[in-house]
């Protein structure tokens, strides 16, 4: 395997369609532009920007190689059109490495493989967009001699061995149905309206509106309910998609996750860059005792999920996540029942600062729209709730070498670090806080992409916060 | 209660820092002088102008001759062999720890204020944060930028 390779030719068409994706701006520009002029000239002008996407495509393929030499223990790329890089990686610095395949990739039956290194950056630190299957599944046993796990054809054929676990069809629907995405839909959906609505003659839209309002309002409720519901199905189906046949396998010193029903991934997570691990609780999800599995790693990890984080699992019962880290990451189970809440006289702060915006809200319609005042009044006591359940989930428990906190933002969330992850440890208290014996505290671990992630629990007991300063300091009490 | 750590800053910050405060008043200074000017031209609205008058006053007399002195004030650092512990805030007072072993880098800076004085800051580098000490005496700053670097040369178990 020494001899310079280059990628499927099929990466012609990926570099090509990327190309057309950045680039719509100009292909929308040049057409209404030349459009003014003539019809012909605005074809000819697609024509010749296509031509150069193709051409750039195509060199930029001819001009990609790679070579992994066994000798030294080297993967070395080479590319680029008019600068000529070449980049090596040495096989001991390389991290993890992942698998994709989308629905293109399926088609020609091939796989792209993301190489990355402890190196912080927002990209693969080596990304190959096309190699076959086979190939890929070679270099990934060269430069990481794991056990074999199939990604396409025969899942079944992980190790016994190996601790392992899938989602059932089941959770992945309730999963599906609980994520809030719809809350994420509805913005997209109303952000594209607004763009839409320029285009649509003023005409059409006044007939549309009366039309609208002529249906009553039984009929109008139920188109809303029904697009809802539709909404709901939408984001039932993305979630189903996106962690179909979801499996989550410890081999050796990794967790590999294997996922997806359109675009298949395999995302290998080397153990020791796990920062934090912990569980969300959304809104939907709390009430029904559910939980989703996250962790933080350190580093470019391609994968997002909840928050930003790893996915570890997208759904599990509450009482199954001792189990579950039992099982794949036992270094992170704690006794959460000893959790110390906050006092009760921080509670007026969490309030307030939940309400704050509601209420001013609520005075600017009261002056404008007084009409209207009743949605406010809704959002108020809504925050209100929100500030109490805010208050009543933060909480921290230190257990020998690691710490478990929790807090709210709108999720519910439970986070277990160790010790030595954490990079600095921070008090704040202002003038009242000092009057009422409360600091916030503040956590750091590494987070993704080369920034801090940062962790606060705000208003804690004095007395708390110096126990845990004493705990973090190097030099004791 | 945890004692504060015990070494402040050059006193010379204060005037640093007052100097930085004028440059920054003088561009809200100068906006009012020109709506000034502007009412006697072309009629600008009185009002605002007052505004703008009531806003330099007080916010030159709250950054330039009050904050500096109460930052100064605040301001401590100390470290030790483990650790660096920091303290600084006016209203929110906040106190930072940073183990030697996380510290990935220390450098010292100075800008043309700081230069003036004979000042330098020592900015600490972790994986996830990164915290500055301003306004140290240039010999102090690169005595605790060496003592720092030497300190966190310990053995770094796995990040």
């Amino acid at each position: 395997m020494s001899e310079p390779k280059r990628l499927h030719p099929a990466t012609v068409i990926f570099n090509l369609l990327n190309g057309i994706r950045y680039s719509v701006f100009f292909i929308v520009i040049i057409f209404v532009t030349l459009n003014d002029i003539h019809l012909i000239y605005a074809i000819l002008g697609e024509i010749a920007l296509f031509t150069i996407l193709f051409i750039a495509s195509f060199l930029s393929w001819r001009r990609f190689t790679y070579t992994y030499r066994i000798e030294e223990d080297e993967l070395r790329l080479e590319y680029g059109i008019l600068v000529r890089k070449k980049r090596y990686i040495s096989k001991n610095r390389i991290q993890s490495i992942d698998l994709t395949q989308n629905i293109l990739h399926r088609i020609f039956k091939l796989v792209k493989v993301e190489i990355e290194t402890a190196g912080t950056g927002a990209e693969a630190e080596a990304s190959l967009n096309a190699v076959t299957l086979v190939q890929g599944e070679a270099l990934r046993k060269e430069l990481k001699t794991v056990v074999k796990v199939e990604l396409a054809e025969n899942e079944e054929e992980i190790e016994v061995r190996t601790p392992s676990e899938s989602i059932s069809r089941k959770r992945l629907l309730i999963a599906g149905a609980t994520s809030g995405r719809i809350g994420v839909l509805l913005a997209l959906g109303g952000a594209a309206f607004s763009e839409l609505e320029r285009f649509i003659p003023t005409d059409f839209y006044n007939q549309a509106y009366s039309w609208v309002v002529g249906l009553g309002l039984i009929i109008l409720a139920v188109m809303i309910v029904a697009i809802l519901f539709l909404l709901w199905i939408i984001g039932i189906a993305g979630t189903m998609i996106k962690y179909w046949n979801f499996n989550i396998s410890k081999v050796n010193e990794d967790i590999v996750i294997t996922c997806g029903l359109l675009e298949k991934k395999h995302i290998t997570i080397p153990l020791k860059r796990i920062q934090a691990v912990g569980h969300v609780e959304n809104i939907v999800r709390q009430p029904l005792g559910f939980t989703t599995v996250i962790a933080e790693i350190a580093g470019g990890s391609n994968e997002k999920g909840e928050q930003f984080s790893t996915v570890l699992f997208p759904l599990m019962e509450i009482g199954e996540v001792d189990a579950f880290l039992e099982k794949f990451l036992p270094e992170y189970v704690t006794n959460q029942s000893e959790i110390t809440r906050l006092p009760k006289r921080s509670m007026k702060y969490y309030l307030v600062r939940s309400t704050l915006p509601t209420l001013l809200l609520l005075i600017a319609v009261m002056i404008i729209i007084p009409q209207f005042a009743w949605i406010p009044v809704v959002l108020v006591v809504l925050s209100i709730l929100l500030g109490y359940l805010q208050y009543k989930d933060s909480g921290i428990f230190i257990d020998g070498k690691r710490i478990s906190l929790s807090y709210r933002i709108f999720s519910k969330v439970t986070m277990i670090i160790n010790h030595k992850r954490i990079q600095a440890f921070n008090k704040k208290q202002h003038f009242l806080h000092r009057k009422e014996h409360l600091a916030t505290v503040q956590l750091s671990i590494i987070g993704k992409m080369g920034t801090g992630k940062h962790y606060h629990i705000k208003e804690l007991d004095e007395q708390t916060v110096e126990e845990l300063e004493s705990w973090y300091s190097y030099r004791g009490g | 209660m945890r004692k504060p750590p015990i070494h402040t800053i050059s006193h010379d910050a204060i005037k640093a820092w007052r100097i930085t405060a004028v440059l920054y008043e003088a561009i809200l200074w100068i906006i009012t002088i020109v709506g000034l000017v502007l009412h006697f031209v072309i009629d600008f609205p009185i009002w605002i102008v007052w505004i703008l008058l009531a806003i330099s006053v007080v916010s030159t007399y709250f950054f330039v001759f009050l904050f500096p002195k109460l930052r100064w004030k605040r301001w401590r650092y100390e470290v030790f062999e483990q650790e660096i512990y920091i303290q600084h805030g006016i209203l929110i007072v906040s106190r930072t720890l940073i183990p030697m072993i996380r510290v990935q880098h220390v450098e010292t800076e100075q800008g043309p204020i700081l230069k003036k004085f004979d000042l330098a800051s020592v900015s600490i580098s972790t994986a996830a944060t990164t915290h500055q000490i301003p306004a140290l005496s240039n010999e102090v700053a690169s005595d605790l930028r060496d003592k720092i670097s030497a300190l966190a040369r310990v053995d770094e178990d796995d990040v």
